[in-house]
């Protein structure tokens, strides 16, 4: 009997079980499983292939499932390929927590930190409390930048970390010192200051800093769990007697034949057997219109099978099919990206290394002109030197500028997913468009029509009407909404349609359905028709039984904008290219039409990701933008990746930038977001330092011939205060800049 | 001669039966479900491998000689 603690643990699950070959294998099977410790409960179906099972986690995992069927010879499918995914995020997951509980604890403990080091530095024992709480910011919470430094020393280089765990670590030691060992500066009239509240705000802010970061930047993506879903779980397969059962997709083999009705998801490459029908293969080939599948076309994983049904004879299963392959394209794609070397560490590999010699330049000119003490001058000098070179807005620079530009450019419509894309795209210098949905609006429209006298609209929308072609949508929406009725309709495969409306025979279709019948063409129609096809439009012949009477031109439209941003991302001296799945009249008709001169049609999704790669090996940062599936994998390979809003889920999820309306002239106005974005950070960089910069010399005492004056943590605090609020204010100001079309 | 085939359990060895026995002999061939291979094993070694896999397809099972 099952306690009511049973029920609380229990999971329920459905696993496909393989290699059943009739209704006893079910019984056996799940016979099998009931006897297996921790299942509460199993039910195995033949007809859908599912095993049905609550068990308790803690006393039996799936794998042992599996390993007692697979013992008798069945299997059971456990998805493994969504454990591997959410392995990664997971680790993600627990970094971004722990650097945030650090960064919080730093924040509490600087608090406290500042206020007795700024205000009540008189209270009794303020120096041994200010250590108290500098102790754990520093060396707990403050770790890996100390890690990250020695790294970077190992290879003799030096960047953000080195430059924070020197200053912090330097005004660390230096305050400890100077509590236990004050006689030593005061012997020699020399105030022995204790910077703890330098060292762990310092710490603090940087930390804050990561952690902004560390929000702007884009989550692993689910498109590849969005790509596996393309395919639908179960098939409907026929057996040998030939009836029909449904199937596990995973246990499809090679040879099979499957039976896809109306609307239904195909599972498997493969090639038509019997019966036909159009599919929408947009996500493989980018292609807006249905194509029409008669016996042996071909079929692929992933496509959506419009109003007819068929059967088709699988060719290539699993991992082969096109839809696999685009996966895993996509899958190595991001795997391969490496990370941008960001410019603060640039800019700290130099500063270090100088701010030292100054450091030591500033010792030997103490021994030299300082008399008596010049030494222990000279020895204060060069530590503190070091104690104020790291600014505490350094960590800021970067992500607010950052976060700003991101806001700015969301209001804009563009969402920008992390902080590189950001950067890098003002680096661009090759942009590469896909046709379809992209440049162009991705539906057929009707653009032209020819009538000989009378305008046969309510027959012809009539006919399409019942028709259930692609391009019938496009008719019907172009002609009023009046039907007439229809009798003895009859659809010709690879030709069209032929009805009879009022007594009369009408056919619409294409060219082959007017030889085939027979029916003449007058010389107007025909000009008309080569003027169509001149600008690569798809023609309806509408006729009745004698003659042509009328024939329209559908084509895909290219969105009104896209002229113009084409024209303003030529000014940006970014070469253009067009990529389409689609034939070679309509991308060089479209590629003229925007402006474009390198276009490349007929291309597989392996194709475009190809040449994007060409392109970086020819050293140049390519931009892509597209919408269908068939971009993803080279969206994923591009330096930047710009998907369209009204785009396919998948491509939405791969691309690091989105378009939310249509607009191309967006694509502009992010490179101009890109330009200001990185110019802002580089003026925060610049308020972040010269602080700093200034209290240098200070420290090194240049003015104490003057008036003695050395560096104290009041000038120390100072500069922090000042840097960060140079620095958010600077970011604040890139708010009100307007976006340049 | 030895096969390896989804000839799972009793039932399915019910199905094969009439099949095997017109092409084998009803007393020539044997499974073994135990085993998760499910070798069936044919004693007549007059008979073709050929016949044994086409008798088996027709019956809806696969056969593969080892």
């Amino acid at each position: 009997m099952q306690s009511t603690m049973d029920k609380k643990r229990s999971v329920r699950k459905n696993f496909p079980v393989l290699n059943m070959s009739c209704a006893s294998c079910a019984a056996s099977s799940q016979s099998m499983l009931e006897n297996l410790p921790g299942i509460l409960n199993v039910s195995v179906n033949y007809a859908n292939g599912n095993a049905a099972v609550e068990y308790l986690p803690d006393e039996i995992q799936p794998q042992e499932m599996q390993k007692a069927l697979q013992s008798v010879g069945y299997d059971l499918l456990i998805e493994d390929e969504n454990n591997s995914r959410g392995k990664l995020e997971e680790i993600e997951m627990k970094s971004y927590q722990s650097l945030r509980r650090r960064t919080f604890l730093a924040i509490i403990l600087s608090v406290p930190l500042i206020l007795i080091g700024m205000i009540f530095m008189n209270i009794p024992y303020a120096d041994y409390i200010m250590w108290v709480l500098a102790t754990p910011i520093v060396f707990i919470f403050g770790r890996q930048f100390f890690s990250g430094a020695w790294k970077q020393l190992k290879h003799g280089k030096a960047n953000m970390d080195t430059l924070v765990a020197m200053s912090t670590g330097i005004a660390y030691f230096f305050s400890v010192f100077n509590i236990l060992y004050p006689s030593f500066w005061t012997s020699r009239d020399i105030a022995p200051h204790v910077y703890f509240e330098a060292a762990g705000v310092i710490i603090a802010f940087i930390l804050i800093g990561k952690l902004l970061e560390a929000r702007a930047k884009g989550s692993t993506s689910s498109a590849i769990k969005k790509l596996i879903g393309l395919q639908p779980n179960t098939v409907m397969k026929v057996v040998e007697d030939g009836s029909i059962i449904t199937f596990p997709i995973a246990a499809v083999e090679v040879g099979d034949e499957l039976v896809v009705k109306p609307g239904e998801k195909i599972a498997v490459d493969g090639n038509v057997s019997s019966g036909n029908s159009f599919v929408d293969e947009s996500m493989i080939t980018g292609e807006p219109v249905a194509v029409e599948k008669m016996k042996n076309s071909p079929v692929f994983a992933g496509t959506i099978n419009q109003k007819g049904s068929f059967r088709f004879v699988a060719g290539k299963v699993g991992s082969d099919t096109l839809l696999a392959q685009i996966i895993s394209m996509v899958r190595d794609a991001q795997g391969s990206r490496a990370p941008v070397q960001k410019l603060v560490d640039k800019i700290a590999g130099i500063f270090v290394p100088v701010v030292i010699v100054i450091s030591l330049i500033s010792l030997v000119l103490w021994i030299i002109f300082g008399g008596n003490s010049g030494l222990v001058h000279g020895l204060l000098a060069m530590v503190t030197v070091l104690v104020i070179a790291c600014p505490c807005a350094l960590g800021l620079a970067t992500p607010t500028a950052i976060m700003v530009g991101m806001g700015k450019g969301a209001e804009n419509g563009i969402l920008i997913k992390d902080a590189e894309s950001l950067e890098t795209t003002k680096k661009v210098n090759a942009l590469v468009l896909d046709k379809t949905g992209t440049i162009t609006e991705g539906k057929p429209v009707v653009a032209g029509q020819f009538w000989l006298d009378h305008r046969f609209e309510t027959e012809l929308a009539s006919l399409e009407k019942i028709s259930g072609h692609p391009l019938a949508e496009a008719v019907i929406e172009a002609f009023p909404k009046e039907y007439a009725a229809v009798s003895a309709f009859e659809n010709i495969p690879g030709a069209g349609v032929s009805g009879e409306i009022d007594g009369k025979i009408y056919f619409a279709g294409n060219a082959k359905l007017i030889r085939d019948n027979r029916i003449s063409m007058d010389v107007s129609i025909n000009d008309k028709a080569e003027a169509f096809l001149k600008k690569a439009y798809t023609i309806v012949y509408f006729a009745d039984k004698d003659r042509v009477l009328g024939i329209i031109g559908i084509t895909d439209k290219i969105k009104d904008s896209a002229v113009e941003a084409i024209r303003q991302l030529k000014k940006e001296n970014i070469n253009l290219y067009l990529l389409t799945g689609d034939h070679d009249s309509s991308a060089i008709a479209v590629g003229k039409f925007v402006g474009i001169d390198s276009v490349r049609s007929e291309m597989l999704p392996e194709d475009k990701r190809d040449f994007v790669k060409q392109l970086q090996r020819e050293g140049k940062t390519v931009a892509m933008v597209g919408d269908g599936i068939n971009d993803s994998a080279a969206l994923a390979q591009a330096n930047i990746s710009i998907a369209m809003g009204k785009g396919s889920d998948v491509a939405l999820d791969v691309a690091r930038m989105a378009i939310i309306s249509n607009d191309l002239r967006k694509i502009p106005q992010a490179f101009s977001l890109s330009r200001i974005t990185v110019a802002t950070i580089k003026q925060n960089l610049f308020w972040a330092f010269i602080y700093n910069v200034i209290g240098i010399p200070l420290a090194a005492g240049i003015l104490y011939p003057v008036n003695g004056f050395l560096l104290n943590p009041m000038i120390a605090g100072a500069a922090m205060a000042l840097s960060s609020v140079s620095v958010v204010t600077n970011s604040l100001r890139l708010k009100t800049r307007k976006l340049v079309l | 001669m030895k096969f390896k085939t989804n000839i799972m359990c009793g039932d399915c060895i019910k199905k094969v039966t009439p099949y095997l026995n017109k092409t084998v002999g009803d007393t020539n061939w044997s499974v073994d479900t135990k085993d998760p291979k499910k070798i069936l094993t044919v004693e007549n070694e007059s008979v073709k491998s050929d016949d044994v896999v086409n008798s088996l397809a027709a019956a809806g099972y696969k056969a593969e000689k080892i």
